[in-house]
């Protein structure tokens, strides 16, 4: 049963992963009757003869000269190999090494805000729902309806403004040499570190106060079930009945959740990047789009979407192997 | 089993507070280092803040686009001259004379060295000839990074290569060179004509004579029987060393190449040139960029002593200007390499050792209007657009002092309506400028033009023709341009005319303007004594992908444009241009809106010295030359 | 004809009679007053902009100094970079924010119910088709989406919008779409197919009431993310450059040197904008939950917004666990309902 289940998950995966592929390569490519021109956009002082020839080198170049369907072909080919494309940047590095090179960054961002907010929202999350109805637990519902409401870019600039520019306590800004110098010293590690207080903290206070509610709630919801009572009447330790049965069962939902958010963990943090110049995929995307720079946003579109995709693959399976119930065709 | 949880509880806080402490420590670890470098550097470096995304990651000696690339490259590598745009003065770098000579070899100077122009038209203003030769002296002392001596054959090679796109892949290489008459054919790469003539190529043939000991350093070029066509030639193609691209070049594996043999990425990263710097290849990477001053330099100052006094110059980049403002404040820069708005200048009002410095700039930022839009473009109102009344009412409604004072915190100055400025002696044409005048007086008459012309007018107060089209236009700009468009807006509703912002960039067909989709919209220009031949055709004339987006076609206009390019006597030519300015001028095509001064800072705790040219931040090769340690 | 707008009025009149009722059941909860008395005043600072701004943004002509402190002619002083009043630009804000969030809200409520009753009550190859779709729709991550498609076709507030409604509605559609499949057993609609109405007659008059609490709810709630999300997209200023909304404000405060000057003002005025029109839906939304299902009222408001725009595994989970327990609605319940992963 589970295998049968696992080899049609992969399969579906496979077909959505060519059509998003597809996608992808034909997204810029609508409307434009020559890509060239809006890969290499004319010149004001260039003459009608240099502007042909610079588009057809722009189109030898990047492959255009051939018909569509070639190009597809030739693109399919080279993702196979790896090669996401060509960036337009001086010096036209290729696309898959500008990822590769900003991932660890965002990651350390966002896997820092994954770690904290579970951690604290974890242990939050079951004092208040330990304490239900009492003072702690109003306080943590309020906290979630005032932390939707305040965007995580807005309590960033607060923090940037007060912690960074006035009082300096920590870096304003992201040192500029910080990514080209780490050399794994003491001295870099704890430059990273101070530099990324301030995004992680941002971040942190709404994934903290969200993992806090989803505890609460699924640790509240387990424990008004019938099979806790029963435990409890069956006279086992409190100890017990609270890690062994409450918080296992109170746990599943969470993992779904944690599951959703392994998708969000290179794509998400955009704007609190660009706000604290932080050298990961956010601000490499943006500055693409800044400078129109069609091979490498396309490249880290698609990388996103098939990390996506990989990730959900994963949470799925994961997921079957945790609850057994949730399977298709899955007897009971 | 509270006491369970509080254990729990407990435990999980312990965790807690040692992870603060150990950020704590950490930052404080941190605070010591990295960004605070220059604080205890003493050496002799200067530290510079670009704003940019990127640094390349590599360098292609000949670049096309712009950025941080073209400015270390021209400082790397060299050209023959320098060209100053304000004095037209050439000064020598790799080459120390150029000159035109007659068909007997003796060149066709003055007695004080400068171009002989009445004599040089009376040797080649007749048809037979095609082409003006220029004969050139290198300076014998050049040497490239490597130490191996510039020669002529270094020369042949990079010129020849401009000229054979098929290896250089570079087509903005082809345009530097236009105008030398050195052509291949582009489909069979065969040479149709040469326009370079060394000792070991064809001197001797063609006509010009070289002797043996000057065999290395002089050459002569053929070039387009245009005065303008030395200039590009000399200022702008970079020489490359024949012993390091000679061998590694070839049509399979081009100069300009985005997928390098490991020999060319070689070649790339570790650039070897015969410019005053050389690049650190190891110290350099994607945030940094290092420069070393060559000590060996083969041109010194006028008193003997080196040209630049600094020895290292770091280039760090930053993401966002406010950032880079920050780090300069907080002494973490020695100068920032882009201009300021007038809104940061009170920032540095108190500290001492931050100077502020203004120069005028020398883009002027004009309204265009589309005055002859391609058929599927036409409109009702651009139609109107092509009265020349009304524009000349629009252009007498614009007070140049008001949008500098109001947009500009007073950091500008207005430009003539000839589009040159005052600060080029040789061009400017002080009758050209027409639209000088007391702002009520010019109101007066904007609205008797347009009381003539459409005299209805609607309850808010703006005007109708008589077939119902109302004067309504709109100005596509850039989001940074809405300040601008606004004060125009109450600029222009004083006559009766309404304009509204049009953001550009929402498609293909308001981004680029060629296309004729648009009713005004804002353009810089600069003309100089190196570019008028190709700006005024560009910008007035040419129809194809060029500047004149609204398509000018006066036949007054392109007559005196044609006259002044074929010209060959300098003074014929900047007469033509004067009066150029008066025909332009009266067109009101291109209204000048005003020239915003560049702000820049820098700090002087460690280099004085700091110069700013017109045009240009503080940082750039004059100041390089003056700045001392303190 | 005349029978036509008969029924149109008397629909209407219905409908707003419902609307009333509903206000006043909203009036009655606490929670849902203050949302109504912060959304009602935003909507009043929306519409009637003009009036209540002291100085209107667009005009230059009286523009002061820039860069002030506030003061009582400017009570949250001006901008650095042009010397605008902020306070009549936080006014003039609502009206993007209200706009954007209410109009994709809707929308969002209107694709998601069409799509849910018909997957629901149709199924079958509709309902697989529809499915697969939303899966190929999840992966594509959607900022990046739109900086994309902001690129290619122009940046505006109505292309933000179409990207919202284009990707916000699988999560109502689904939770829909559970409730459809009670519905599709109830008597009173196995009486109408018994009766021979068509299909599409079931869906609206007898599937579609049952699910407009739903409707009503995402709306609410919907709004709310949508109003904060608008606010990211407009910091990275992929909305109308002309336009006047909070996280343009932010984005401008940012590039013109808020934070070198410290002027916190600038900062602080679009924040709170943001939060009192966000904190005001979900209030507003949080309310009526309760008053349609009162078990849930121990629930917090971050649950049921994560609820509603959560558009994975969370929500599959759910449905897979509602769905299998619906079909066993009809036979007779089992004793144990929940069989927990690992009681000893």
């Amino acid at each position: 049963m589970q295998k049968g289940y696992v080899i049609k998950r992969i399969l579906y995966t496979i077909f959505i992963f060519f059509i998003v592929v597809t996608l992808n390569f034909f997204i810029p490519r609508i409307g434009v009757e020559d890509p060239a021109e809006r890969y290499y956009p004319p010149q004001g002082n260039m003459t009608d003869v240099e502007y042909d020839i610079v588009k057809q080198l722009t189109r030898e170049q990047y492959g255009f000269d051939v018909s569509t369907f070639q190009q597809y072909i030739r693109y399919l080919n080279d993702l196979f190999h790896g090669d996401l494309g060509t960036s337009f940047q001086a010096g036209s590095p290729k696309v898959a090494d500008l990822i590769a090179s900003r991932i660890p960054w965002t990651l350390v961002l966002s896997v820092s805000t994954l770690l904290i907010g579970l951690f604290l929202g974890l242990l939050i999350g079951s004092y208040a729902a330990w304490k239900r109805g009492q003072r702690v637990d109003t306080a943590v519902l309020n906290a979630s309806t005032i932390t939707t409401a305040l965007p995580a870019f807005f309590i960033a600039l607060l923090l940037s403004l007060y912690l960074g520019f006035e009082w300096e306590l920590f870096p304003a800004y992201t040192d500029p040499n910080m990514v080209a110098s780490f050399d794994w010293s003491w001295r870099s590690i704890s430059l990273v570190a101070s530099s990324a207080a301030l995004p992680i903290i941002s971040m942190a206070i709404g994934s903290v106060v969200s993992y806090a509610q989803n505890t609460r709630n699924s640790v509240i919801a387990v424990s008004n079930e019938d099979f806790i009572l029963t435990a409890r009447a069956k006279g086992l330790p409190s100890r017990q009945v609270l890690y062994k049965h409450t918080l296992r069962n109170a746990m599943l939902p969470i993992v779904t959740n944690l599951g959703m958010s392994v998708s969000g963990l290179i794509g998400g943090s955009v704007v609190i990047e660009q706000i604290f110049n932080w050298n990961g995929m956010g601000t490499l995307f943006l500055n693409a789009n800044n400078t129109n720079d069609y091979p490498l946003m396309m490249g880290i579109m698609l990388f996103l979407s098939l990390f996506a995709l990989a990730a959900n693959l994963v949470t799925d399976l994961c997921y079957c192997l945790l609850d057994p119930r949730v399977t298709v065709g899955g007897s009971r | 089993m509270k006491r369970r949880l509080h254990t729990g509880g407990r435990r999980l806080g312990g965790l807690l507070l040692s992870a603060v402490l150990l950020n704590g420590v950490l930052l404080a670890a941190g605070c010591s280092g990295g960004a605070y470098e220059r604080r205890g550097d003493t050496s002799s470096t200067l530290y510079i803040g670009e704003v940019a995304s990127s640094f390349p990651t590599s360098y292609m000696p000949w670049f096309s686009r712009d950025g941080i690339a073209p400015t270390i490259a021209n400082m790397v590598y060299s050209t023959l001259f320098d060209y100053d745009e304000n004095t037209g003065v050439y000064t020598p770098r790799l080459a120390n004379s150029w000159y035109y000579v007659d068909k007997e070899g003796n060149p066709i100077v003055t007695e004080d060295g400068r171009v002989d122009y009445d004599r040089l038209e009376e040797v080649y203003g007749g048809s037979d000839s095609a082409f003006f030769p220029v004969r050139f002296e290198l300076n014998p002392d050049a040497t490239w990074s490597d130490g191996t001596p510039v020669t002529v054959e270094d020369i042949y090679f990079t010129y020849d290569l401009a000229a054979n796109q098929k290896v250089s892949n570079h087509a903005g290489a082809l345009a530097w060179v236009n105008d030398l008459l050195h052509k291949y054919d582009t489909n069979t790469g065969v040479m149709k004509r040469q326009g370079i003539y060394t000792y070991d190529h064809g001197a001797a043939q063609a006509g010009y004579a070289i002797s043996e000991e000057e065999k290395d350093t002089v050459f002569y070029f053929e070039v387009s029987k245009v005065l303008g066509a030395i200039t590009p030639l000399v200022s702008t193609v970079l020489i490359l060393p024949k012993h390091i691209y000679g061998p590694i070049v070839s049509a399979e594996n081009p100069l300009n190449n985005t997928d390098p043999d490991e020999a060319l990425s070689y070649a790339y990263s570790h650039p070897v040139g015969c410019g005053p710097f050389t690049l650190d290849a190891e110290a350099t990477n994607s945030q940094e960029i290092v420069l070393h001053r060559r000590k060996d330099f083969y041109i010194k100052a006028k008193d003997g002593s080196d040209l630049y006094k600094v020895d290292t110059l770091k280039f760090i980049l930053y993401q966002e200007i406010n950032v880079a403002i920050y780090a300069l404040k907080k002494g973490h820069l020695d100068v920032l390499d882009s201009s300021i708005s007038a809104n940061y200048a009170s920032l540095f009002e108190n500290e001492e050792s931050v100077r502020l410095m203004k120069a005028p700039g020398t883009f002027t930022q004009t309204l265009v209007f589309n005055l002859n839009a391609p058929t599927d473009r036409v409109t009702p109102e651009r139609t109107l657009l092509s009265d020349v009344r009304i524009r000349k009412a629009i252009a007498l409604a614009v007070d140049q002092q008001q949008l500098i004072q109001n947009v500009l915190n007073g950091e500008g100055r207005p430009v003539s309506a000839g589009l040159i400025m005052e600060t080029m002696p040789d061009l400017y044409n002080p009758e050209s400028d027409i639209l000088a005048g007391d702002t009520d007086e010019k109101l007066a008459e904007a609205n008797a033009i347009l009381d003539e012309i459409c005299p209805t007018k609607d309850e808010a107060g703006y005007r109708y023709t008589e077939d119902g089209v109302k004067l309504s236009f709109e100005i596509l700009g850039s989001p940074g341009e809405q300040e601008a468009i606004s004060f125009l807006q109450v600029l222009l509703q004083k006559i009766g005319v309404e304009v509204k912002f049009a953001a550009k960039g929402n498609s293909p067909e308001t981004t680029y303007l060629y296309g004729g989709n648009f009713d005004m919209t804002i353009q810089g220009v600069t003309f100089s004594l190196s570019n008028i031949d190709t700006m005024y055709n560009a910008h007035f004339s040419n129809l194809n992908r060029s500047s004149n987006y609204g398509r000018l076609q006066d036949e007054a206009i392109n007559a005196k444009i044609t006259e002044m390019r074929q010209t060959i006597n300098l003074n014929k030519k900047y007469e033509a241009v004067k009066e150029l300015q008066l025909l332009t001028a009266q067109q009101y095509y291109k209204i000048p809106l005003y020239c915003s001064n560049v702000l820049s800072v820098a700090r002087t705790d460690r280099f004085t010295g700091w110069e700013q040219e017109d045009g240009s931040t503080a940082f750039n090769l004059k100041s390089l030359e003056n700045l001392q340690m303190v | 004809m005349k029978r036509f707008f008969s029924r149109l009025g008397s629909a209407l009149w219905d409908a707003l009679k419902g609307i009333g009722r509903f206000v006043a059941k909203l009036w009655a909860h606490p929670k849902g007053r203050i949302g109504l008395i912060i959304a009602g005043l935003l909507v009043i600072c929306a519409v009637f902009a003009p009036p209540i701004a002291p100085y209107a943004p667009y005009d230059v002509t009286p523009r002061a100094e820039k860069g002030l402190s506030p003061s009582w002619a400017h009570p949250l002083g001006t901008t650095i970079t042009t010397g605008q009043d902020i306070f009549s630009m936080l006014i003039y804000g609502t009206r993007v924010s209200l706009v954007v969030g209410i109009t994709t809200g809707l929308a969002t409520a209107f694709l998601g119910a069409l799509m849910g009753v018909l997957t629901g009550y149709v199924g079958g190859f509709v309902d697989m088709l529809v499915m697969r779709i939303v899966d190929i729709m999840l992966v594509i991550p959607t900022l990046p989406l739109t900086i994309v498609l902001t690129n290619l076709f122009g940046k505006s507030y109505f292309m933000i919008i179409f990207i919202f409604t284009l990707f916000g509605w699988t999560g109502l559609a689904r939770v829909v779409r559970s409730q459809v499949l009670v519905l599709k057993n109830s008597n009173y609609v196995r009486a109408a197919e018994l009766a021979g109405a068509k299909r599409s007659h079931i869906m609206f008059r007898h599937i579609l009431p049952g699910v407009s609490h739903l409707l009503i709810m995402s709306t609410a709630l919907t709004s709310a993310g949508i109003m904060v999300a608008e606010a990211g997209l407009s910091f990275l200023g992929l909305g109308d450059p002309t336009a006047i909304s909070w996280g343009k404000m932010l984005a401008d405060a940012q590039s013109g040197g808020a934070l070198l000057f410290g002027h916190w003002w600038w900062i602080m005025a679009p924040g709170i904008g943001i939060f009192l029109s966000v904190f005001a839906f979900m209030r507003i939304g949080l309310a009526m939950e309760e008053i349609f299902n009162p078990r849930m009222k121990q629930s917090s408001g971050l649950y049921k917004l994560f609820k509603n725009l959560n558009n994975t595994y969370l929500q599959e989970v759910f449905d897979s666990m509602e769905e299998d327990r619906l079909e066993e609605k009809v036979k007779p319940e089992p004793t144990e309902e929940r069989e927990p992963a690992g009681v000893s």
